[in-house]
């Protein structure tokens, strides 16, 4: 690879970087991400994954023991499986309310 | 895991209090000022990396951010000998020497408080919070040991209903209501508080809330429905008897007296001492929704615009009930209202539907009948206004759109025609979808130029707008002419399954071959999303 061509990598992702970290701030910012919070919540209740969620957890727990079981251990036990749980259409809305909400930035 | 805090936590709140908690949570968690999102936007990353890492934690002995993910906030309490620290997304708090996360209920409602206050100031007035049990449902979880586990291929909820000699209809509608989640939340959660204390033998929804129970107790004989029936001939006159009745009619006076038995001794004056708008009965938060009516005077173009409640509770001429109807030719409703932003409140009459046969051949679709009953209609010199503006009646452009939607929308098809010396059945086949979008019916989609803006339809099309979405949960079938003929039904259970009912019998149905192919003669929708109120 050409000094050049990995210099233009390396600059686009420093770009990305401070792109993400600029939008990561205007949710912040304007109370947006609390409400899309709130929003995913709705949503991942309202289609079961909440319940199916829980149902994994308590399993996880029973299976090794209460005691011998750590939230971090948890979590990294259920978060295959939350992902892929997650319905498409709940993450097209989702990436909908965050587009439409950029555009309403004229500030980016 | 440990779920009551831990000795260091202790120690610390010993020593500094609860004031360092609020601190964080109120500067980086939820907030409760613009100022305050700002100055949380910039401090929101990893001392180490810089990065703003989804579960950055604060150290509670220092002023020291650092992200889970890549351990920087660990490498920091350990090089710091800093024990507790506290993540940035929820509040929950981690101890290093426990190696995990201690909880501690005084925190937690502090945190509470602090995040409803935030979420009011946001705009969200009911941020969702998950149930804890009450003291008292405590003691009654532990005084009732036995739990019943209801997973997806489950079949408690139904149960056969034995006919009591032609109360097919009731049975029907029995099975239709008890499959509405709903009421069926509402039942099973014991949340009727008798109106009626006097007499509760007499109350239709404590017999609900019995019925429910019988339902889904597990028990699988059939279930005998004769106090219900004995109720309702009580309470709804017209339905005794042991002949056929019509099925739309029984759930017309059933949702009817269980509304009035719900507010049986309740003042029904408000605070002003007006007549309260809408009523909160269990049946209108679940049934009720509202119409839109937009009337232009043809002389001077003024719009006038109505509201009307809709509900299959109120029955013509004060409502609109059956407020879908007509697969066919003229059903003329006449529906009067009085106009509640003129002075002299006058009261108009017009006509609902009033389609002639040449159309019948295209009505052979739900969305069709939707479409028809939503779309702007010229009313003629039988049925002028009086317009307040040039003060003379006039024709005018009548336009009906749903203004609130019902949380469950009951479609009425009119096959049944009476009329003095003969009764006719109509059996056209009237195609409904599973899924229901009412997006281009709705108020707001109305455009001012006549119909609908361009761009809603297409949105409710590409199935990004869920929110007015509907999924079918029960279908009413007539079978025979309009004389004689059977009532049965289809209800939906769990997410998918389908089921027929006739009376005592149930047997597994296909949605796509059994129930979207039936005749439909009333079908039962229910909101996809619930706003939380
Ligand atoms: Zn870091
Ligand atoms: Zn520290
Ligand atoms: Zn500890
Ligand atoms: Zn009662
Ligand atoms: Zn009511
Ligand atoms: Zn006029």
């Amino acid at each position: 690879m050409a000094d050049s061509e990995f210099q233009a990598i390396q600059d686009r992702k420093v770009r990305d970087e401070q792109m993400r970290n600029m939008i990561n701030r205007k949710l912040v910012e304007s109370g947006e991400r609390e409400r899309l919070k709130e929003l995913l919540r709705e949503r991942l209740i309202e289609c079961g994954w909440r319940d199916q969620l829980k149902a994994h957890c308590k399993d996880v727990v029973r299976q090794k023991g209460l005691e011998n079981i750590t939230v971090d251990d948890l979590v990294a036990e259920i978060t295959p499986k939350g992902r892929s749980l997650v319905p498409d259409q709940v993450k097209k809305e989702l990436l909908q309310r965050i587009r439409s909400f950029l555009a309403s930035q004229t500030n980016i | 895991m440990n779920s009551g805090g831990c000795d260091h936590l202790s120690a610390f709140k010993e020593e500094k209090g609860i004031e360092p908690f609020r601190i964080i949570f109120s500067y980086f968690i939820s907030c409760c000022s613009r100022e305050s999102r700002k100055r949380k936007a910039l401090a929101l990353q990893c001392h180490t990396c810089r990065q703003m890492s989804p579960r950055l934690h604060s150290c509670l002995h220092c002023v020291f951010f650092g992200c889970f993910g890549a351990k920087h906030i660990h490498q920091h309490a350990k090089s710091k000998n800093h024990e507790l620290s506290m993540d940035l997304t929820y509040g929950a708090i981690l101890c290093r020497v426990c190696s995990d996360y201690v909880y501690d209920r005084e925190i937690e409602e502090l945190f509470r408080t602090q995040q409803r206050k935030s979420a009011l100031l946001l705009g969200m007035l009911n941020p969702f919070s998950p149930w804890e049990p009450s003291e008292m449902e405590v003691e009654l979880l532990h005084q009732n040991p036995k739990r019943r586990k209801i997973d997806g291929n489950s079949t408690i909820g139904l149960r056969g209903l034995i006919n009591l000699g032609n109360t097919c209809f009731m049975n029907c509608i029995v099975q239709a209501l008890t499959h509405t989640p709903l009421l069926r939340d509402y039942f099973l959660s014991d949340q009727h508080k008798c109106q009626m204390t006097q007499e509760s033998q007499q109350c239709l929804v404590c017999e609900m809330s019995r019925l429910f129970q019988e339902f889904y107790s597990g028990v699988r004989t059939p279930h005998t429905p004769y106090r219900l029936l004995h109720l309702v001939w009580t309470h709804a006159r017209h339905l005794a008897g042991y002949e056929q009745q019509d099925a739309h009619e029984f759930l017309i006076a059933a949702l009817d007296v269980i509304h009035q038995h719900c507010k049986a001794s309740r003042n029904k004056e408000d605070a002003d001492g007006n007549t309260a708008q809408v009523c909160d009965c269990i049946i209108d938060r679940i049934f009720t929704g509202g119409l839109q009516s937009d009337v232009t005077c043809q002389e001077c173009n003024i719009l006038y615009t109505f509201r009307l409640e809709m509900s299959p509770r109120l029955s013509t001429p004060s409502g609109i009930s059956p407020w879908i109807s007509a697969p066919r030719k003229t059903t003329l409703h006449l529906v009067s209202w009085s106009d509640p932003c003129a002075t002299d409140s006058h009261t108009l009459i017009s006509a609902v539907f009033s389609n002639g046969l040449d159309r019948f051949e295209e009505a052979t679709s739900l969305t069709y009948c939707l479409r028809r009953f939503t779309r702007p209609e010229h009313l003629g010199s039988t049925a002028k206004i009086k317009c307040s503006k040039c003060h003379n009646y006039q024709e005018s452009t009548k336009q009906l759109t749903m203004k609130k939607l019902p949380l469950v929308a009951c479609f009425h098809l009119k096959r049944f025609e009476h009329s003095t010396g003969y009764h006719k059945k109509i059996s056209t086949y009237v195609s409904f979808p599973e899924e229901l979008d009412m997006t281009p019916f709705m108020s707001a989609s109305r455009d001012n130029n006549n119909g609908y803006s361009h761009q809603v339809i297409q949105e409710a099309a590409s199935g990004l707008t869920s929110e007015n979405k509907y999924s079918l949960y029960a279908v009413v079938n007539h079978r025979g002419t309009a004389d004689t003929g059977h009532y049965t039904c289809f209800i939906r259970q769990h997410k998918s399954h389908w089921f027929r009912c006739e009376d005592h019998l149930i047997t597994k149905a296909s949605l796509d071959y059994e129930v979207l192919k039936s005749e439909g003669y009333l079908l039962f929708y229910h909101k996809q999303i619930l706003d939380y109120e």
